[in-house]
């Protein structure tokens, strides 16, 4: 167990070591190819060449790629400072630079970004896994009837319908024409539990919705396959009850592959719910990629796609300790 | 130096994201209260005083979905941060509190009276009014005034503000900032001198008319030595006007209350009418709108317009109608038609696209008569002395495409069957992409074959800022908007026509006008103290650029903004193209 | 299977874990040879809903190529502006529903007034282009890599697998708005629109790959020690004919449903990435473009929203059906 895991963080470790080297790779390479400075994306319009100079030691843009790369992982590990002349600025660890647009430290940027994804992530993976197993087993368990084939159909058109698109058609019907609910935003849920919810509840439910199709369908096909299953046989001719037969053997077997998905889906959003957050206009992590992006922001590109990457991987490991406990059959060595 | 931020601030707002709520109470009540002072109608805050008062006390609910770049007046160039400023900041001189063109005049603030100009006009020297304090109950000295401005050449450790104090003080001394400063008072730029306490002397190297609206930008306001913290002055400045700023959190807020060093009778500009002013930073805009409606925030400071779903409640509700202003912003929005990427090197070439465009394509483009602003005939925005918008040398306010004319510029171009050409525009600009569509599109009927070229809108300063850059990518029309930092011709079109103003980068002269007897107007208007004088000289460069059809002007930007009805003292301030912030107060004491 | 996770249809996901099922169908294959392939279209001819999904996508490819044609009938010059159709104050189209009339069949866009259905018609062009090709391009590079790894083994599996694990576990959304930023406008000296086109089937196909990859890897390791390719090595056979001969054939049917299913995935992601402002560039219709300028206007002019929405979710849903339709004729078992 101990040296699964071991095993399992270094991976890990060496997984995000690499995503932050392509990053670094792409973003401060391409600046080189197309020719612009970060320098004077960084001092924006006031570009005399002495400052300009003075930001760039200080950054320390005229190192060579690899050593840059290498200070910032001496960044990310035991903080640096930022020196020109005796102009210095010190960076605490995780440093993760300074924001060419705002300069404000990239590192508490994104962490008061955390919890507004992590409210919607949260939310909506607790209706989308309700729904969408509940849908899924009962679909399975009236297999052909009204309700199965209404719900794989809806399923259906969940996995076709874009958020871009059912978040305005959601927008307009609940907030413009029927006016139950106020503008999505987010309050702290410390501050006021019931705004928060309002505020949410709009964009849990739209991207729960596209989440719900996948793990019915899911859910219906793994119970179907199960049901045929030896045990279940087995177990039913035990005399067991249906219910007990279901809940206890049946579902187990149905949500074990159900975690890995999950796991992923649930990396993914927390990675930045972009659209999303685009047509909420909520401003989370996906909402400041897509600005750090558009703003060729390289330090907040940075930070967030390591954040994004740290979300997935360590979700993913989370995912496979569980395995073991929910499913016997997968010994860790 | 160029005031690319402002530019891109108020044009980047203007975006908008989603939409609105629920539009619920209209707040009728308030409807009465409000009318205490004059009656409230639409566009009436652009040329009066609406609901004037004099009563104190009651709270200040500013909104806004942008934060300020920064609070520290050397940092800021957002003009609602300017706006802003004006509460916790004083200068030597500054906007008299009007409506209208009063509004543009300058008043002695700090200082005591208008400056004593010697003959050669190259030396100002202002007496400082006695009494004046800084929030901690220090007297605000001429060093301290000194201090502020020296901090405006420290660009390496806060930049982001205006530099234009730089080029008229510097004087080729290069002065580093307070922060390098060997001199042990930091107190080491030549060019001021502080006498005594209450004496400063600036000392010009060529005479500079426009000094004093230097003198009146935020960055010029005195800033107590001991108290600078560098990068982090922004978070807590020293407050000199009657508000101080007691807490900021960025992204999320900003508490301003009275500063109780703050002594009235020392200060002929400012109301200072409520108790405190709270400023909340929202994500959305929608959200702010529905709350404007519902009358739970005051303004949306940015003052940049509200989003579609609310223009149309505003402008289909009489009731909510009679609260709202759209005044111009002093932006125009254009197209820069380069003069070195051929065939614009020939000015009928130029003219052909200035006739075969649409303009009323491209004032929906903008967002219509009403949020967009009118159609734009010239170069100088209609809050500008000197400007006439009638003066329509293209014909464009009939609204037409007319490509009968253009086709015969063509002709006398050489390029009868018309050419191909690119048009550069930001990415992060929906507005701006529209037009560059709308163009395109009625080009097209000319002959004119354009593609559109976008490129990352946070590069500007490299990509159609850089003439290298341009000429390379053969950016033949490029597509931006100008406002003016201080409202006067040279504020206005000097960086955007002179040819001094070619910059390698960051350059806004994008047609790269070179006409000696451009700039030579320029130096002409430096040495007129006369403002009246001055505007004819700027009616002469405003019409030798149209003659050039360097530029085809889209619109004198409008934004449709709405005030709630319990607002006191409201009208629009010429200088922002807003409400003056400073005046306001509340009707219902809350 | 996706670059977005919102975007994301994730019945593909469950291909690694029921390599069990594919096996078993490929098992058929083997044994079934040739006959497979009437077995299944007779299978699918009968399932109507697949067919009615077929029937959807041939008809929206109809509607593609046709463009040009049905936009001189019925509609309007893509690019031409009808100021007249437009509110000047308030930027949204005159008529109701969006300005539907005999004239503009599906209505007009607000501000500029240009026909919605040419705009819908030459957006359907390129998001089909983008979505299948870059189906192929996912298809080829993971049939390839999957291939090497499933059969070649060692090292050259635990790189390749290592590169799919880490592809997938990578914001991929993010990298992919990031790539489309920077790269130039104009490539291989082709610009504007088909540049554009040609960076989304690039970058999207590039990150489609390592589905298929894991799909092909486990499908080939499993086949790798059955009798017939024994049989083969025994008889001589070098690697190349073992690869292109043995494994290719009876890899075909899963590769074929996996491509077709990738198709539906593509059409969002590339949908997507118009929404955020990186897919084609203007002037040029495209149908997550307009949903992007949709969001200004959608209380005013819901119409402007719907329609390209509701074109996605129909040629969406239509993949999706003949794809789900497909699989089960060739590989009953899978569902």
């Amino acid at each position: 167990m101990l040296s699964y895991l071991i095993r399992r963080i270094v991976n890990a470790v060496i997984t995000l070591l690499v995503v932050t080297m392509v990053t670094f790779g792409i973003f401060f390479a391409v600046p080189t190819i197309t020719g612009s400075d970060p320098a004077l994306l960084y001092i924006g319009k006031t570009a005399d060449q002495a400052s300009l100079d003075g930001i760039r030691t200080k950054l320390g843009l005229d190192d060579p790629i690899p050593v840059q790369y290498g200070k910032f992982i001496k960044g990310l590990v035991a903080g640096r400072d930022y020196a020109s002349g005796n102009d210095v600025t010190h960076c605490d660890a995780p440093c993760l630079g300074y924001s060419f647009k705002t300069e404000q430290e990239v590192t508490p940027l994104l962490l008061s970004d955390i919890p507004v994804t992590l409210s919607l992530a949260l939310g909506a993976a607790v209706l989308w896994v309700l729904i969408g197993v509940a849908t899924g087993v009962l679909s399975a368990l009236r297999r052909g009837s009204f309700l199965d084939r209404a719900a794989m159909t809806g399923a259906l058109a969940g996995v076709s319908l874009p958020i871009y698109f059912t978040g305005q058609l959601a927008l307009l019907i609940f907030i413009h024409w029927l006016g139950w609910l106020p503008d999505t935003a987010y309050t702290p849920f410390l501050e006021n539990p019931a705004s928060w919810f309002t505020g949410l509840i709009l964009p849990w439910v739209t991207l729960a919705f596209l989440f719900a199709a996948t793990y019915a369908r899911l859910t219906r096909a793994n119970m179907l396959e199960t049901l045929n299953e030896d045990y279940i046989r087995t177990a039913r001719s035990k005399g067991l009850t249906e219910r007990t037969v279901i809940g206890k053997h049946g579902l187990r077997a149905v949500l074990t592959p159900l975690v890995t998905i999950f796991g992923l889906d649930f990396g993914t959003l927390l990675a930045g719910a972009i659209l999303t957050e685009q047509v909420f206009n909520l401003r989370g992590l996906g909402y400041q990629a897509l600005t750090a992006i558009r703003q060729n922001d390289l330090p907040v590109i940075l930070g967030v796609t390591l954040l994004a990457a740290i979300f997935i991987v360590v979700i993913n490991l989370i995912v496979d300790l569980l395995y073991s406990v929910i499913d016997p059959r997968v010994r860790l060595g | 130096m160029v005031s690319k931020t402002k530019a891109v601030a108020a044009a980047g707002v203007a975006v908008a994201l989603g939409l609105t709520a629920a539009c619920g109470g209209k707040s009728d009540s308030s409807d009465s209260k409000s009318n205490s002072g004059g009656k409230s109608a639409y566009n009436a805050a652009i040329t009066s005083v609406v609901n004037a008062s004099d009563k104190k006390g009651g709270t200040l609910n500013l909104w806004t979905a942008q934060d300020a770049d920064s609070w520290d007046p050397v940092r800021g160039y957002y003009a609602f941060v300017w706006n802003m400023n004006r509460l916790y900041t004083r200068k030597l001189m500054d906007y008299a509190s009007a409506p209208g063109k009063d509004g543009l005049k300058l008043q002695p603030d700090l200082a005591a009276s208008e400056p004593e100009i010697s003959a050669d006009k190259k030396t100002y020297t202002f007496k400082l009014k006695a009494g004046v304090k800084f929030d901690d109950g220090t007297p605000i000295t001429s060093k301290d005034i000194k201090y502020g401005i020296e901090r405006v050449f420290a660009q390496d450790v806060v930049p982001g503000g205006p530099t234009y104090l730089i080029n008229q003080l510097d004087q080729g001394q290069k002065y580093p900032g307070p922060y390098k400063d060997s001199d042990p008072n930091k107190l080491g730029l030549k060019s001021v001198e502080t006498p005594d306490d209450t004496t400063i002397v600036f000392k010009l190297k060529d005479p500079y008319a426009d000094l004093p609206y230097l003198l009146a930008m935020p960055g010029a306001g005195p800033v107590p030595q001991k108290r600078d913290t560098g990068k982090q002055y922004g978070s807590k400045p020293a407050a000199s006007g009657p508000y101080m700023i007691s807490e900021y959190q960025p992204g999320k807020s900003l508490k301003l209350v009275r500063n109780p060093n703050w002594d009235s009778s020392t200060d002929t500009i400012r109301k200072a009418l409520p108790d405190a002013i709270n400023l909340t930073i929202t994500t959305n805009a929608e959200d702010l709108d529905s709350r404007l409606e519902q009358g739970t925030a005051d303004i949306d400071i940015s003052q940049t317009g509200v989003q579609t779903k609310a223009r149309g409640d505003i402008l289909r509700d009489p009731k909510l109608k009679a609260y709202a202003d759209a005044p111009a912003t002093g932006f125009i929005r254009y197209a820069a038609i380069s003069t070195k990427v051929a065939p614009f090197d020939n000015v009928d070439c130029r003219k052909a696209v200035i006739y075969a465009s649409d303009p009323t394509g491209l004032q929906t483009a903008r967002g219509g008569a009403v949020a967009g602003g009118d159609i734009g005939t010239n170069m100088l925005p209609p809050n500008i002395a000197g400007s006439d918008p009638s003066y329509d040398p293209y014909g464009r306010a009939q609204g037409k495409p007319q490509v009968d004319k253009a086709k015969q510029a063509l002709a006398a171009c050489g390029k009868p069957t018309g050419f191909n050409t690119i048009i550069a525009v930001r990415n992060n600009k929906p507005a701006e992409i529209k037009t560059a569509e709308s163009l395109q599109a009625s080009l097209a009927t000319a002959g004119i074959k354009a593609t559109i070229e976008q490129y990352d809108g946070a590069q500007i300063a490299s990509v159609v800022g850089s003439p290298d850059n341009a000429h390379k990518k053969g950016y033949g029309i490029m597509i931006a908007g100008w406002g003016a930092d201080w409202q006067t011709g040279t504020g206005y079109l000097q960086a955007l026509v002179d040819s001094r103003y070619i910059l390698k980068n960051g350059n806004f002269n994008l047609p790269e006008i070179s006409d000696p007897s451009i700039d030579g107007l320029f130096d002409q208007a430096a040495l007129e103290t006369d403002p009246a004088k001055a505007a004819d000289i700027y009616k002469q460069v405003n019409q030798k650029v149209m003659e050039g059809a360097y530029y085809l002007p889209f619109v004198f930007d409008k934004a449709l903004n709405y005030r709630n009805p319990r607002l006191t003292n409201a009208y629009v301030h010429d200088s922002f193209g807003m409400l003056d912030f400073q005046a306001l107060g509340v009707s219902d004491g809350k | 299977m996706s670059i977005g996770p919102e975007a994301s249809i994730t019945d593909e996901r469950s291909a690694p874990t029921d390599d069990a099922a594919a096996v078993r169908g490929t098992g058929d294959t083997a044994i079934a040879g040739r006959s497979l392939k009437q077995i299944a279209w007779r299978r699918l001819k009968r399932d109507k809903v697949a067919m009615g999904g077929a029937f959807v996508v041939m008809f929206l490819v109809l509607l593609a190529i046709l463009a040009p044609v049905l936009a001189r009938i019925w509609g309007h010059p893509v690019n031409e502006f009808h100021g007249d159709q437009i509110d000047p104050t308030f930027s949204t189209p005159i008529g109701s529903f969006g300005g539907i009339s005999k004239d503009f069949i599906l209505g007009v866009e607000p501000s500029s007034g240009r026909d919605i259905f040419s705009r819908i018609l030459y957006g359907a062009q390129t998001t089909l282009i983008v979505a299948v090709l870059s189906a192929l391009v996912s298809t080829v590079l993971g049939t390839l890599f999957g291939l090497a790894a499933g059969y070649l083994g060692g090292w050259v599996d635990s790189i390749i697998s290592r590169v799919m694990d880490f592809l997938l576990a990578f914001p991929q959304l993010l990298f992919a708005i990031a790539l489309v930023s920077v790269l130039p406008q104009s490539i291989f000296g082709v610009s504007g629109r088909w540049s554009r086109v040609l960076v989304l089937i690039g970058v999207i196909g590039f990150f489609g790959w390592p589905y298929i990859g894991r799909i092909v890897r486990g499908q080939t390791l499993s086949l790798r020690e059955r009798e017939f390719i024994e049989a083969s090595k025994s008889l001589g056979a070098g690697s190349r004919r073992i690869l292109f001969r043995e494994l290719l054939p009876n890899l075909a049917a899963p590769i074929l449903v996996y491509t077709t299913l990738i198709i539906p995935t593509n059409i969002l992601t590339d949908a997507a990435l118009s929404f955020l402002g990186v897919g084609i560039p203007p002037p040029n219709p495209s149908w997550g473009g307009m949903l992007s300028d949709a969001l200004s206007y959608y209380t005013d002019d819901p119409m402007y929203m719907i329609i390209p929405g509701v074109m996605i979710f129909v040629t969406v849903l239509a993949f999706n059906l003949f794809g789900d339709g497909l699989r089960d004729a060739l590989d009953p078992k899978a569902r």
